[in-house]
């Protein structure tokens, strides 16, 4: 059976059971991940699944399952269960039924052969060499393959397939035990996909790195690397879950219509995108993916919705169901107009920070948070690296550094790793005083 | 089942692997989550499936499946040989020789989750949720809360003998506060209570009465908080920072893998070294030790995903580096037993180092005696924002409970107060330490792809001597 004939029967299972909604998605995933260290493969991953996602409705009673067991029976058992539960579980006064179907789905993307494990030796082979070769003494980093096909069904005549493969690597080279640069490649096929210029930007980075000293605290005027800023945009994006909104894990709340960054700050999530590594052409209630703005030119346009919160914020879902919360599918942060080199050459005096982890907030609805810098860090004075720096955190305030946005680089990178979530198309940017703590003792 | 895994086992051998293990692993998990009074939904998930590991010409491979017929067992483990044969290295993989466990544990639910209906677990939930909403001098516009129980069963095998069945329940319930003031702003709160035991354990958290203690100290917190002083300062440490602390500063760069670099390029290294094993590296009031086997905690198991007994380890022994966090492999390089630290959070993840419950030991205060001497100073009882740098050196703790003490006496609530320290010297400055110990519960993330384990992590309360607060 294919995806979409799972979730068809999940679907009717529930509906001859007494659900008055039931939305299922299949979904079938095979990946492949190689892990690397000290520049030889580590452990080598595959893993091959199926998992059904239900979702059934009475009376505005929700239950919600994932089950792994695909027979029939197992189904049937699970289907039973989610009633039982929905039955006794008290009803959910923004509930809205499903939206009504059926749609109709652009699905352009097919799924391209997947590499010959030897292939994916060598591309790992390709990073750690390249990286060596530029003068790196340690490489590490994470290979990943993955193809997932996602069938759709629900009780409002909604019905889809859709497919995509992917292909990240992460390298992160050393040039010493403290000084480490780090680069990713990640694209929907072989021929966009790079893991030789990782290498070499990580090792770029990291002999630029060589030899930190201490940072000192202040505040500075700084470069943030994509990568830095797609951890950040992540968290933005989050914020504008309607979710979040509603549960006051937002700066965003009560924010639609007002500034909240800079008039050079654009963020789109993008769910139909031919590139997106997350692309999908429906949502999990079956709605056709979109392009949605939700910053424009530094005013707050939209939360992500899916149809429940819709209702509560009075206006159309947003294609991101999530049943429950809102999720992002591909966040576009659109380009600016300098280039990478002449962005740098903007700070007369100031950092520039490669890559960021640990980011934690201390309300979400302030947005104070701290995020610890990682690999290349540096001083740059008169548009030049002076210095490689270590032990400096970022300790700000999210929307303040959203607003103190002065220019963003013309050229933009996809960025999908750990402390990455959500692949992020994002260029460099130059944020104005932002505040950097270290350590006391 | 086990006539699958005998059968996977002996394929591997086929296959010319000098090592194979399989695991079965069954997760039933069930879900209710309430926000702002109204359940979102109540849910369950329902994983079950099989994960294989082997070496092949020196080289390390897993793989897994949930679709359990021979078939897709031969295809897992062709699919990790032949990756595995791809990569085969001049360093091969090579295991400590350990005593291969047979032996089957469970945790007993007294009173068993299923007991317990949705009905009533919903009523607990909409009750505490009636206390943060009947509160007048402070207002909580956002309250989430949720509840989760897990069983997970799971068969061990590999092909040195070992086969360990086990079986237990672990129940948790996390709550994220926004209390908010006019003139006041807000103060966010996010904490997690966590046991491995049954529905018995909510019961033993009187939840209505931490809910009420809650809500009291988040409106104390907004109503009466002043600015945190800025300076030098004894401070102590309550056990909910303190857990935390020996977590990310001692358990973390203690782990052997990343000491050898293996997690260098996601969850990142250690700056402790191999040769620094016996080194001084906190006072000798610090002793921080790892111990799975404490009964019903939330990180508790009696055999690690590797089939080595579990077993309580000093990390730091009175301020010195006793020891590591070791699975087989990373034994085998340092040339020790391993420690049974080898834990997977699913069928379909690799066993990795992990920590179990991570706790400071205690010692000879009482909370009165540690404030006494203090003439001006802060006591930190918990946290919201933290974090550290991926070698585990430089870390940052933003209080959340906090006092001023001044003249042996804890006295009005602070905000925010930021400690900003690197390991040695936080460990350095403890100079008391409290006799009363307790825990908390957490979600520990490393590996790649990400495995969040549960842990306990806690202590007693301690004291700091002159450490500047405010960060720089």
């Amino acid at each position: 059976m294919e995806p979409v004939d799972f979730a068809s029967f999940a679907v009717n299972t529930g509906i001859r059971g007494g659900a008055e909604d039931v939305a299922a998605t299949c979904i079938r995933e095979d990946g492949k991940m190689i892990r690397f260290s000290n520049n030889k493969v580590t452990v080598n991953q595959a893993w091959h699944s199926s998992i059904l996602n239900i979702m059934v409705a009475v009376r505005k009673r929700v239950a919600i399952g994932s089950v792994e067991d695909l027979s029939g029976g197992s189904i049937k058992k699970s289907i039973e269960y989610l009633l039982k539960t929905a039955r006794i579980t008290p009803p959910k006064r923004d509930y809205v039924k499903l939206p009504k179907g059926p749609f109709k789905y652009n699905v352009t993307q097919r799924l391209p052969p997947s590499p010959e494990g030897s292939n994916m030796i060598k591309y790992v082979e390709d990073a750690i060499e390249s990286a060596l070769s530029k003068g790196a003494e340690r490489v590490a980093g994470t290979f990943l393959y993955r193809k997932v096909e996602t069938g759709i069904a629900t009780s409002a005549g909604a019905s889809g397939y859709d497919n995509l493969s992917s292909l990240e690597i992460s390298v992160r080279a050393f040039s010493d035990e403290e000084s480490s640069g780090h680069a990713n490649s990640c694209a929907r096929n072989e021929k966009d996909f790079h893991p030789a210029q990782a290498g070499e930007e990580a090792a770029d980075i990291a002999i630029r790195a060589a030899g930190p000293v201490q940072g000192e605290a202040g505040v500075y005027d700084v470069v943030l690397g994509p990568n830095v800023f797609a951890n950040l945009v992540n968290d933005v994006v989050n914020a504008a879950s309607a979710f979040n909104v509603d549960a006051g894990l937002s700066f965003m709340v009560n924010k639609l219509g007002e500034r909240i960054a800079s008039r050079s700050l654009t963020i789109i999530d993008d769910g139909t995108l031919s590139d997106g590594l997350n692309s999908r052409a429906f949502d999990d209630e079956g709605v056709p993916t979109r392009r949605t703005i939700i910053v424009d030119r530094g005013i707050l346009k939209s939360y992500l919705h899916n149809s429940s919160t819709a209702k509560k914020y009075r206006c159309s879902t947003t294609g991101n169901a999530g049943w429950i919360v809102p999720q992002p599918w591909n966040i576009i942060v659109e380009a600016g107009r300098l280039s990478e080199e002449r962005i740098l050459q903007e700070l007369d005096d100031g950092l520039y920070v490669t890559n960021n982890w640990y980011t934690r907030f201390q309300d979400y609805r302030r947005g104070d948070f701290s995020t610890v810098c990682r690999d290349g860090l540096f001083r740059v004075k008169d548009g030049e690296i002076v210095q490689s720096l270590k032990g400096l955190r970022i300790s700000g305030n999210l929307p303040k550094i959203l607003r103190n946005i002065v220019a963003l680089s013309s050229e933009r990178r996809w960025v999908k790793w750990w402390e990455v979530d959500t692949p992020t198309l994002t260029p460099h940017i130059l944020v104005r005083d932002v505040p950097f703590t270290r350590s006391t003792k | 089942m086990e006539s699958l895994l005998e059968f996977a086992l002996n394929y591997a051998g086929r296959l010319g692997s000098t090592y194979a293990e399989v695991r079965c692993r069954r997760d039933v998990s069930n879900t209710i989550t309430m926000k702002n009074g109204e359940v979102q939904f109540s849910g369950f998930l329902r994983e079950f499936g099989v994960g294989v590991r082997l070496i092949v010409n020196g080289a390390l491979g897993f793989a897994s499946t949930n679709m359990l017929n021979r078939k897709n067992i031969i295809d897992i483990l062709s699919s990790a040989s032949s990756m595995a044969n791809a990569s085969t290295s001049s360093k091969p993989v090579r295991f400590s020789n350990e005593k291969m466990a047979t032996d089957k544990w469970e945790v007993k639910q007294k009173v068993k989750f299923d007991s317990v209906s949705v009905k009533d677990k919903v009523e607990l939930l909409s009750d505490i949720d009636k206390i943060f909403r009947s509160k007048c001098d402070v207002k909580f516009p956002s309250r989430l809360f949720i509840l989760n129980e897990t069983l997970t069963e799971q068969i061990f095998m590999n092909s040195e003998g070992a086969v360990v069945r086990s079986k237990v329940p672990r129940i948790s319930f996390s709550y994220i506060l926004t209390a908010y003031t006019p003139g006041k702003g807000t103060a966010q709160r996010f904490n997690k209570k966590g046991e491995s035991r049954g529905w018995e354990a909510v019961t033993s958290w009187n939840l209505d009465r931490l809910a009420s203690e809650e809500a009291e100290i988040l409106g104390r917190i907004l109503t009466e908080g002043k600015k945190p002083p800025r300076g030098e300062f004894d401070i102590i440490l309550g056990s909910e920072v303190v857990g935390i602390i020996c977590h990310e500063s001692c358990g973390h760069p203690f782990e052997a893998d990343r000491i050898l670099g293996r997690e260098a390029a996601a969850a990142g290294e250690s700056f402790v070294n191999m040769s620094m094993l016996g080194e001084m590296i906190g006072s000798e009031r610090v002793t921080i030790v790892d111990d799975p086997t404490i009964p019903n905690s939330y990180g508790y198991y009696l055999y690690d995903d590797e089939g080595v007994r579990a077993s309580r380890r000093e990390l730091i022994k009175r301020g010195i580096i006793n020891t590591f966090l070791h699975n087989r492999e990373t034994a085998a390089v340092m040339g020790v037993k391993s420690n049974g630290a080898a834990r997977s959070v699913s069928y379909s993840r690799e066993p990795i180092i992990r920590m179990s419950n991570t706790y400071m030991e205690r010692g000879e205060y009482s909370f009165e005696e540690l404030v006494e001497s203090i003439r001006e100073g802060v006591y930190i009882k918990s946290f919201m924002e933290w974090n550290i740098d991926d070698r585990r050196f430089n870390q940052r703790y933003v209080g959340l409970e906090a006092y001023r003490i001044r003249n042996g006496k804890v006295t009005n609530p602070i905000r925010n107060p930021i400690l900003e320290i690197t390991t040695p010297s936080l460990f350095m400055s403890v100079d008391a330490v409290g006799r009363e110990l307790s825990f908390s519960a957490a979600t520990c993330g490393k590996g790649d792809p990400m495995q969040g384990a549960p842990v306990w992590t806690g202590g007693p309360e301690v004291r700091l001597r002159n450490v500047r607060l405010g960060g720089s």
